[in-house]
């Protein structure tokens, strides 16, 4: 066409660049987030219509509440036992699925002491909007 | 064309896929705050996307200004010139 298109080439250079930018930084941070610590301590989570169950690494077993120590590492073992359910603690930003016939997993530290709400985030069914469970955080 | 796509599209449905598995199972993780992560990670993506949001409505603002016909700097388009228009 005669006419220079260098300004073309920097429009796709740049939007390459931010794909690539945003891809690798979500990757990055995904894998940051996903990997449990060696010291996690396995809790075993139960979903089912409507309440959730734990069970700790001592076989502890508790149902609606659950009792966990300020700055340690969790990893939840996920499964629930009729429909897919969500394991959700909002403070904290976890979020997994429950799903019948698989383990999902996911970890974290709670970081501060206090009450917190555990709730399903999932349409269970009837009662899914009172599916919910305590979580306890007490000081390390 | 084709030959182009295929491994792109094998790679992104099964080696990536794979990759984060292996790699996510084998490695210890450290202890990380997980919401400051996660919201940060938001932010800096928000950031982005408001920058490219700003630039793509600055540069239809510009182009609505500059080639409207009322502009002093207007020049008829060549089948306007020729009264085809």
């Amino acid at each position: 066409m005669g006419h220079s298109n260098w300004p073309e080439w920097i429009y796709v250079a740049v939007v390459i660049a931010l794909l690539v930018y945003v891809g690798a930084e979500a990757w990055n941070i995904e894998n940051l987030i996903d990997h449990a610590p060696e010291d996690a301590e396995i809790i075993k989570v139960t979903a089912q219509q409507w309440f959730w169950s734990f069970e700790h690494a001592d076989g502890t077993k508790e149902i609606g509440e659950l009792h966990l120590k300020k700055d340690h590492a969790y990893k939840f073992e996920i499964h629930s036992k009729d429909v897919n359910h969500n394991f959700n603690i909002p403070e904290f930003l976890v979020l997994m699925d429950a799903v019948p016939g698989r383990i999902n997993t996911v970890w974290f530290s709670p970081n501060e002491s206090g009450e917190f709400d555990i709730q399903c985030r999932e349409y269970c069914g009837l009662i899914h909007y009172n599916m919910r469970a305590k979580l306890f955080v007490e000081g390390s | 064309m084709r030959t182009i796509w295929a491994p792109i599209i094998l790679i992104v449905l099964f080696a990536t896929p794979m990759i984060q598995l292996v790699f996510a199972s084998e490695t210890p993780g450290e202890y990380v705050n997980r919401a400051q992560e996660i919201w940060n990670l938001f932010f800096r993506m928000m950031t982005i996307a408001f920058v490219v949001g700003g630039v793509i409505a600055g540069t239809i603002v510009w182009q609505v200004w500059r080639f409207r016909e009322s502009n002093p700097k207007a020049k008829p388009t060549p089948y306007e010139d020729k009264g085809d228009l």
